[in-house]
């Protein structure tokens, strides 16, 4: 199922439809080898399997199977994030906080996730943001870990303009490309 | 678990840096399709074992039909990885041309294609070559609007004695030589590696 934003080819949307979600099975199913638990080839009906969400999405529309909110979503990443948003570490939760939260949401049936995840995005914002305009190298590496893929994104789209805005404060060469850019293409060629 | 493998490849794509071509990891891929052929043959049995029972394929909601939908589930997850792999792949690869367009495809590329692909991007390349000759125009030359139609360079390989340039005068680009030089005439050698421009 793809909403209208994301491009079937799209790898980080790939990749955060691979996260695990604990499924419980309503339904009986035959001849497939989804259930470490079990001998056969076969899962039964109650059993309790961790799924990627690509295909626990499709069973959970389906009445195949009952989805259970993933624990990067649960109380205690809520209490720790109500306490400091800005260094609770998202990314080994979960990669894709935001992306997966938002597939998650309309499935699980909690109604608060929504706008939990926008409030964790505010909190959050502010420190990506200063910490991409002032921090040295050395020091950010640490607090970069903690960072989930998307907010990963947006800290080196702030470094870049930060950089371009300096560059050009300075009336410098308009057209130089910004570090971060070069360094990239430096190993293309 | 179903779509792992198809899952890794697409990690490949992902802890590349952007713009880059990795390897082309066909020993996956072809473990991927093999996976692909394990689902449709499990898929087609349990249909199978639906219609020996005698029961309606349409309507009936059994143990095996779910079995099958989760095959089917796990097949197009599948399709969609290896086609994401090879889509963002050719998107690497076009980019790629517009810099060796009209020449051989450079060896540390070359190596890092898959067959297929290798033949794309000749063919791919020939299209580009015969648009822009029936425009007579090069698209290739100017990627980014010069400040001075003439650059200073410093030939970095022995290209050679004689060499009939857009102004009809001939040049030696002997190794190490400096020329001032019509920036279309220089990009050509620029690109394939052949002389530096030489700033401020």
């Amino acid at each position: 199922m793809l909403s209208e934003m994301t491009s079937y080819y799209d790898i980080d949307d790939i990749l955060a439809e691979e996260e695990l979600v604990s499924v419980v099975f309503q339904k009986a199913v035959n001849g497939v080898g989804i259930d470490p638990s079990s001998e056969t080839d076969s899962v039964e009906s109650g059993s309790k399997v961790e799924l990627p969400f690509w295909l626990a999405q499709e069973l959970h529309l389906r009445q195949v199977a009952v989805m259970a909110l993933p624990s990067c979503f649960n109380q205690r990443t809520r209490l720790e994030i109500q306490a400091d948003a800005a260094f609770v570490d998202l990314r080994s939760r979960c990669q894709f906080f935001y992306e997966f939260g938002c597939k998650i949401a309309p499935l699980v049936g909690d109604r608060t996730i929504g706008s939990w995840l926008l409030s964790t995005l505010k909190s959050r914002y502010k420190e990506v943001l200063t910490k991409a305009h002032s921090a040295v190298f050395a020091a950010s590496s640490k607090y970069l870990a903690l960072l989930s893929k998307e907010e990963t994104k947006m800290y080196e789209a702030a470094q870049s303009s930060m950089t371009a805005f300096k560059k050009w404060r300075m009336g410098g060469p308009r057209f130089q490309r910004a570090s971060f850019l070069s360094r990239k293409r430096k190993s293309t060629e | 678990m179903y779509g792992r493998k198809a899952c890794q490849l697409v990690k490949e794509l992902a802890s590349g840096e952007k713009g880059q071509l990795t390897h082309f990891n066909s020993d996956l891929f072809e473990q991927v399709i093999s996976e692909c052929q394990q689902h449709h043959l499990e898929l087609q049995s349990l249909i199978r074992k639906v219609q020996e029972e005698g029961l309606d394929l349409q309507t009936t909601k059994n143990e095996d039909h779910f079995g099958a939908l989760i095959h089917h589930l796990a097949l197009v997850r599948n399709k969609r990885c290896l086609m994401a792999y090879v889509h963002n792949r050719a998107e690497i690869i076009r980019s790629l041309m517009w810099k060796v367009v009209g020449s051989m495809i450079p060896p540390e590329i070359q190596e890092k294609l898959s067959n297929s692909e290798e033949e794309y991007f000749k063919k791919h390349s020939a299209r580009l070559k015969e648009y822009m000759s029936k425009l007579e125009l090069d698209l290739t030359v100017d990627m980014v609007p010069p400040k001075d139609p003439y650059i200073q360079v410093r030939v970095l390989d022995d290209i050679g004695e004689g060499i009939v340039l857009s102004d009809d005068k001939t040049a030696n680009f002997a190794l190490h030589s400096i020329h001032f030089l019509k920036r279309t005439d220089a990009e050509q050698y620029i690109s394939r590696g052949l002389m530096e421009e030489l700033t401020g």
